[in-house]
């Protein structure tokens, strides 16, 4: 191994130990300390204590189970089923990922809520969806679309001639479907509910707006920090969620990805025959067609509720909400948000890429090691890394007598706190890049790189004019979802906001939790506009520099 | 760093006879406990200016390591490499003198087939004129000048694999590596490019290793044949004499097809054209070439290849004993038929070229069995 890649190694090590390593060891210096054990013991004790911890499990479950099937009924409609409008169900279906979170809580309540749009106004119910059932719901609907498109990629790369292979011994359709491909799929399935278990557990706002009494392990934490004022209890209750976090994505990866017996032969032997029977489409159909509806009406909801007074109770139009957000407080948050999640994405991306690279081509031993560092940011769930953030960078960082670093979070920090929400940003995004990376690295034959070598350049000019423009496309996307996933993410934002850096998710949960859902819906299209805006400028730009021949 | 005086850097255009390359070994131990044998077990060869020579062997048997060592992508665990006394193993792959085609043609994909060819030149900073009168030449001298501004996904697989070569030999190199460059084509074109590949080896006189399984490529293409099997060298020979006196029944079963009898020598017998031995086999006696690892009085193993194999009708006999034998199959191939035939001494394959329309054999005759002693050949017995 070269000097170069060494050095390159180094920095990359030690750049994730600040982002992401110190503010691991914070909470676990914290949560053992006598104040957390205390909790720790409590959690276990205390009957009010084991019932959050239940409330996270089952609601996990129950995420991971709905959102699962959600996900394979319209990957299974996309992929097999014959009908009109794919696209746009496509699109429906990838909808909840550029949303920031509260979008469809905010909108859930506004129409299902106790004086709702339709349960209350017109169906005329005295209906709850505060608690557990709203919490499925919302964080169903929310993170299916990575179940959506882990099952569609499935079932697109199962091989037809499996079905054809089925079909010629005799096996009907209905035979086919639960012999063939459920059985193929199930790797998959095992992976799609592991990951949105997680997702479910970790998730933050979602609770604090529609959980009602129901507490889970991150509203706990929340509560103990910010009302409680007990670091301690926060850093232990952040401790117990982020070990089924961090468990379930060491299986989900490297149990579930490795047995995934999807047969890619990158030369489909057939088509697949569409489904026309009434019997498997009408079913089938109306399942995912009422889902997509709602995921409209839901839409539709933001849309106009930030034209509108107060949604459900004075629906005359107006324009006060976007005159708020755009005025003080408002547009503050909008443009330090969309810069700071604009510097955390390159970074974020190259820094991704770099990694991708070095444990794809570098680094033979350890490359595992180094892949789930690159991971953490992603596997650990955002109210702990928060939590961690505060821990650790509240106060400079001092070893002996030397300061090493200023306080980089909270009030008193450099450039009011800025800086630590940009390593949030991109510590939080630097995963998809790195994902994406992975995966086109490992499309290009290493021999690829061998044959620049064997002509006479180096291992940086081989990168450079070789590896680099053969990775763009998957840069890109990195980018894309970098930059989604920063405008987007709450939970470590709330514990590390400051009076001088206001960010717009955390400008919104204050709305709603004061009751004023116009300037929510209000924030919320503006940050869907500003992240779609954002991504359509990247694909222009990065396109029109893009080499001349298309990859196969 | 290298200038561009420096022998170190790729230089192109050498006009002296160069290119001889010098294994001494050369050994590749992969990490995994010293108790693993190692992936290449010390390879000792000399490969002289100009000359083509083939690394031949099944799959797992160290060739394309050594070749992997030559290129500069494996460090050797142990050993030398140098080329023309000059130390390879001090320079990374990039500063070698050798130029390499993968298996894949590892084209780069974004960019055209002159674009691809030219690419090694341009590292070198050569005037663009130069350069495009290089890649000119070498996209001529392949017949690819038409495809020039395609991509190579717009290519067949074979004018792939001809660019791949393009790029490489543009170069100049002192040595050609080859890994295996023709196994993904099919067949009819795989013998086309194989003598291409010759033809124009023979022209611009490189240094050529190539690494194959095939064994066709390897007897059509090379001045030698290196024959390896897990790490070692088994032999290294010309084509004809791997073929007909092969050094161990691995090399003899492996190239081409052999007939193996059990035997013992009886007595060598000096001669004015060579000693001969005395072997007893299919109830006969016969006088096969010796050479010098045979000892007499010794269990041998006597390799008779099938075309060696004489077979004449015995309508007399009734079973199988002596030089008498059964046809157990005969399967018609065209320009050839092939039998199986059960002789005291197991089952012989034999082959007919050309046969009379009437003259095949049908299975279940029975036929007296002899075969050349001249073309017959005898190796140490195997465990």
């Amino acid at each position: 191994m070269d000097t170069v890649t060494k050095a390159v190694i180094a920095a990359i090590v030690l750049i994730l130990a600040l982002l992401i390593g110190y503010p691991l060891i914070r909470i676990l210096t914290q949560a053992f300390g006598a104040d957390g054990m205390e909790t720790l013991r409590n959690v276990f004790t205390s009957s009010a204590n084991r019932t959050v911890l239940l409330n996270t499990v089952v609601l996990g479950i129950l995420v991971g189970a709905v959102g699962t099937a959600i996900g394979f009924a319209f990957a299974y409609a996309q992929a097999r089923l014959d009908f009109r409008g794919k696209k746009l169900l496509h699109l429906i279906a990838l909808l909840p990922i550029v949303s920031p979170p509260f979008a469809v809580a905010t909108a859930v309540i506004t129409l299902f809520g106790r004086s709702g749009l339709v349960t209350n106004k017109m169906l005329g119910l005295d209906y709850n969806i505060y608690g557990l059932t709203g919490l499925t719901l919302v964080l169903s609907l929310s993170f299916f679309p990575v179940a959506y498109m882990n099952l569609l990629g499935m079932l697109r790369s199962l091989d037809p001639a499996m079905d054809e292979a089925a079909s010629s011994l005799g096996a009907n359709r209905w035979k086919i479907f639960r012999s063939v491909t459920i059985p193929m799929l199930i790797p998959g399935f095992a992976s799609c509910f592991l990951l949105l278990f997680v997702e479910a557990i970790a998730d933050l706002a979602n609770p604090l707006v529609i959980g009602g009494d129901f507490t889970v392990l991150s509203s706990r934490a929340y509560i103990a920090i910010t009302g409680e004022y007990d670091v301690a209890s926060g850093a232990a209750y952040s401790l117990i969620l982020l070990l089924p976090g961090l468990l379930v994505f060491l299986v989900q990866r490297y149990w579930a990805e490795r047995r995934s017996v999807v047969s890619v032969t990158g030369k489909p032997s057939g088509h697949v025959t569409l489904l026309r029977s009434p019997l498997a489409r009408i079913p089938l159909l109306t399942v995912v067609l009422s889902i997509a509806v709602l995921i409209l009406a839901i839409y539709v909801t933001v849309f106009v509720g930030a034209f509108t007074a107060i949604l459900g109770v004075n629906n005359t139009f107006t324009l006060a909400n976007y005159k708020y957000v755009f005025s003080g407080i408002g547009s503050d948050a909008m443009f330090t948000t969309t810069i700071l999640a604009l510097i955390a994405t390159p970074v974020a991306g190259v820094l991704g890429m770099v990694l991708a690279w070095l444990v794809v081509r570098k680094v033979r031993r350890g490359r595992g090691a180094l892949d789930f560092l690159g991971m953490l940011g992603l596997a650990v769930p955002g109210t702990v890394l928060g939590i961690g953030y505060a821990l650790a960078f509240n106060k400079p960082f001092i070893i002996g007598n030397i300061q090493l670093l200023p306080a980089l979070a909270g009030g008193g920090a450099i450039f009011g706190g800025a800086l630590a929400i940009v390593m949030v940003y991109v510590i939080r995004s630097m995963p998809s890049g790195q994902r994406s990376g992975i995966a086109a690295l490992q499309q290009i034959d290493p021999a690829i790189d061998e044959a620049s070598t064997s002509l006479g350049a180096s291992g940086l000019r081989t990168f450079r004019s070789i590896t680099l423009p053969l990775i763009r496309p998957a840069l890109l996307s990195g980018l894309t979802y970098a930059f989604a996933r920063a405008m987007t993410t709450l939970s470590p934002i709330i514990f590390i906001t400051t009076p001088q850096t206001k960010i717009m998710t955390s400008q919104i949960l204050s709305e709603v939790d004061s009751g004023r859902f116009g300037n929510a819906f209000a924030y919320c299209t503006i940050l869907i506009a500003i992240v779609l805006g954002v991504i359509g400028l990247m694909n222009l730009l990065i396109r029109d520099r893009s080499a001349p021949t298309r990859l196969n | 760093m290298a200038t561009a005086l420096s022998t170190t850097s790729k230089t192109i255009g050498t006009e002296l006879p160069s290119g001889s390359l010098h294994l001494d070994n050369l050994v590749k131990q992969y990490p995994g406990g010293a108790s693993a044998e190692p992936a290449v077990a010390g390879i000792n060869l000399d490969i002289l200016p100009g000359e083509f020579l083939t690394l031949l062997g099944p799959s797992g048997c160290g060739k394309t390591t050594t070749l992997r060592m030559i290129a500069g992508f494996e460090t050797p665990s142990a050993g030398k490499l140098t080329l023309d006394g000059e130390d390879m193993l001090e320079l990374t792959p990039d500063k070698r003198p050798m130029a390499m085609v993968f298996q894949s043609y590892a084209l780069f994909p974004h960019m055209s087939v002159f674009d691809n060819v030219a690419y090694g030149l341009r590292l070198q900073k050569f005037p663009k004129k130069r350069v495009e009168e290089e890649v000119n030449f070498a996209l001529t001298s392949m017949s690819l000048t038409k495809l020039a501004d395609r991509a190579p996904n717009q290519l067949s697989g074979g004018q792939q694999q001809r660019v791949a070569l393009a790029r490489a030999m543009v170069m100049k190199p002192k040595v050609l590596l080859f890994d295996e460059p023709l196994s993904n084509l099919d067949a009819k074109l795989r013998v086309q490019m194989r003598t291409e590949i010759r033809a124009l080896q023979h022209k611009l006189g490189i240094t050529s290793v190539y690494v194959t399984h095939d064994q066709d490529e390897a007897m059509s293409l090379s001045d030698r044949i290196v024959v390896m099997r897990q790490g070692r060298i088994e032999q290294v020979a010309t084509p004809e004499v791997v073929y007909r006196q092969p050094a161990s029944v691995f090399v003899a079963d492996f190239i081409g097809r052999a007939n193996f009898i059990d035997t013992s020598i009886g007595e060598l017998i000096p001669g004015a054209e060579g000693t001969r031995a005395s072997v007893h086999a299919l109830g006969a006696s016969y006088a096969v070439p010796a050479h010098d690892a045979l000892q007499a009085n010794s269990h041998v193993c006597l390799m008779v290849r099938p075309e060696s194999v004489l077979l004449s009708a015995a309508p007399e006999a009734v079973e199988v004993s002596g030089n008498q034998g059964r046809v157990l199959k005969s399967v018609f191939y065209g320009a050839w038929v092939e039998y199986e035939i059960e002789t005291m001494a197991g089952n012989v394959t034999a082959v007919s070229y050309d046969p009379a329309p009437g003259d095949i054999l049908q299975a279940g005759t029975f036929v007296q069995v002899s075969f050349e002693q001249d073309r017959a050949w005898l190796l140490p017995a195997e465990d």
